[in-house]
């Protein structure tokens, strides 16, 4: 099959447990080249530590995960030169400007990055001298996917990255999110926001107490489910609240 | 190049520089002006060349409170006079027979220290005394005569300087690694820097070589600014100087990364930081001589890593000691040192 060779990320049986508690059960699941793949599912469901997994930061109880035909239990050097991530609720040092800080990211893989560069990638340009402390939500965001892009990694992995965010700066990440995948990156995403599932990913995974339940593209999820019969209860209006808001207030974001 | 990025985020914390910085010259320059006027014990050494003979006057001498007595040869008395560490020193000569001998000799800083000197003087005078009439009354009067003698003249600042260079030594170790690291840890930036190739043991090793060269920078201040603004009687070998500091700096940054390993916040870190240091701070002669504590609190606090800082950085500074004289201090901070680094190594956690 052409398609396994496009294979990037492949996670076979993965098992975290902490203690008594399996976090991480059983899961399963690849993710193809230039792919935005979505890991869904309520709070404690295992996204995070999934991803944690993967990203070298925790040791696997079972299982194998591949990247980019790498073992992440025994080439994890190797696998942190090839990912960018952005970690849920983790910060940067102080007293340095964001500039300073995509540089020394860079060398931190040994490599000379052009921080303007990476700053105009995520619309930060003008906030060069800036330090993180002084950055608005949607900013900060924005700026840990430059720094998770500064090793030109061949896939990112972003956990909740619109956690907290007003509706604007949400759209706005969005845009940043699709431009990255269209450069040729690769993107695994975790939320618990569908619409932005729906927006952002070409497949799905949703988790819930460790296991994966339902893997698939939004639509064809969604197709499924009308097959079976399913009706809402009360028919979907045409415009949301969401709708109202951002009609109401405008697409411009607040944060700048 | 980590090495380089932390001094530069050290350096903009402006309250970084004024804790390790500034705050240490400032309590040297504030305490410098306070003048210590009223006299406590007399320091008083007594060189009994006289055997038993001597033993009955040095019995009396010792029951007067007002002398802190200490007993020793001619030559290592005289030294400590010279250093200061003694206001008076009586020789009881080998000829000294009680109610015949006529003349006895005290040497003291008359210069430097007036008073302590001639109450000293006087003191002693009423003891040779009470010595005499108490065997036969009616017999000769030994007379005492104090004659000066010139020690370095040290003052308060010479003691101060290299106390706080050693307080602030180990409040940089202890408090800056703790603190820093739980802060680094909680949020999250440490985890950031896992996903990153660099290796935790260089990230720990730019940590230290950066408070390194803060702390030479800082010594190099301080004891430029004594030099030449506190009149500090620096006559040591600032390479000694260097390498005592450097190892303090490793002693208390291996207990500074222990703290940070059992601590899940700062809450945590500030007791414990402070149970450790506060003891050291009242007890090593930071501040006072540790010759006017009890024997037994003075025998264990010379075993102390702060002790052995303060009293090497001391001797090296204003009494010119050399690498021979401080190795009993140097073997003491080698030794925390490894009792510090193995326990930092096993209680360290990045989590």
């Amino acid at each position: 099959m052409t398609e396994s060779r496009n294979i990037v990320l492949d996670v076979q049986d993965l098992v975290k447990r902490y203690g008594a508690i399996t976090a991480v059960d059983g899961v399963s699941f690849s993710v193809r080249a230039r792919e935005i793949f979505g890991i869904l599912g309520p709070n404690g469901a295992g996204k995070t530590t999934t991803l944690e997994c993967i990203e070298t930061l925790r040791p696997v109880d079972a299982g194998t995960i591949l990247l980019n035909g790498l073992n992440v239990r025994t080439q994890s050097q190797e696998v942190k030169r090839i990912i960018g991530v952005q970690l849920q609720s983790s910060s940067f040092f102080d007293k340095l400007s964001l500039a300073e800080l995509l540089v020394l990211f860079g060398e931190m893989y040994g490599r000379s990055v052009d921080p303007l560069a990476l700053l105009d990638e995520v619309e930060l340009r003008d906030k060069s001298r800036a330090q993180v402390v002084q950055l608005s939500g949607g900013q900060k965001q924005r700026f840990s996917i430059a720094a998770a892009l500064v090793n030109d990694p061949v896939v990112i992995f972003l956990d909740e990255p619109t956690t907290g965010l007003d509706p604007q700066a949400r759209r706005h990440l969005w845009g940043v999110i699709k431009r990255i995948r269209s450069e040729g990156k690769t993107i695994v995403i975790t939320t618990h926001y569908m619409d932005e599932a729906e927006e952002l990913c070409d497949r799905v995974a949703i988790m819930d107490a460790g296991k994966i339940i339902a893997m698939a593209p939004p639509q064809e999820m969604i197709t499924t489910l009308l097959a079976g019969g399913f009706r809402k209860e009360k028919v979907e209006r045409l415009a949301s609240l969401e709708d109202v808001f951002l009609s109401l207030t405008g697409h411009t974001i607040r944060d700048e | 190049m980590l090495t380089l990025a932390s001094m530069k985020m050290f350096m903009r914390q402006r309250e970084a520089i004024l804790w390790t910085l500034l705050f240490p010259l400032l309590v040297v320059i504030l305490f410098g002006f306070v003048r210590f006027n009223g006299v406590g014990s007399i320091g008083l050494g007594v060189v009994n060349e006289a055997g038993a003979t001597g033993a009955d006057l040095l019995a009396r001498i010792k029951s007067v409170r007002t002398f802190e007595v200490t007993e020793g040869t001619r030559e290592s008395e005289m030294g400590e006079l010279a250093k200061g560490e003694r206001d008076l020193v009586l020789l009881i000569p080998a000829e000294y027979a009680p109610a015949t001998s006529a003349e006895m000799t005290a040497y003291g800083d008359l210069e430097a220290k007036p008073q302590v000197t001639q109450l000293g003087g006087l003191v002693l005078q009423r003891v040779l005394d009470e010595s005499a009439f108490a065997g036969a009354p009616g017999l000769r009067r030994t007379a005492l005569s104090t004659l000066p003698f010139k020690s370095r003249n040290l003052t308060y600042m010479d003691f101060l300087l290299p106390g706080i260079l050693s307080m602030s030594i180990m409040q940089m170790g202890i408090f800056g690694v703790a603190f820093g690291f739980v802060s680094l840890k909680k949020r999250g930036i440490l985890r950031r820097l896992w996903v990153t190739p660099i290796r935790p043991n260089d990230f720990i090793i730019a940590q230290v070589a950066m408070r390194l060269l803060v702390l030479l920078l800082q010594m190099t201040i301080m004891v430029g600014v004594g030099i030449l603004f506190l009149n500090l009687h620096f006559i040591g070998n600032i390479a000694l100087i260097y390498l005592m500091g450097i190892l303090g700096a490793v002693v208390f940054l291996g207990f500074g990364f222990s703290l940070a390993g059992i601590s899940k916040s700062e809450d945590q870190v500030a007791p414990l930081a402070n149970i450790i240091t506060l003891p050291m701070l009242a007890l090593s002669g930071i501040f006072f001589s540790r010759s006017n504590l009890p024997g037994f609190v003075r025998s264990i606090t010379s075993v102390l890593p702060l002790t052995y800082l303060a009293d090497g950085l001391r001797s090296v500074a204003i009494d010119g000691a050399t690498l021979a004289q401080v190795t009993p201090q140097i073997l003491g901070l080698v030794l925390w040192g490894v009792v510090s680094c193995a326990l930092a190594v096993r209680l360290f956690r990045w989590e």
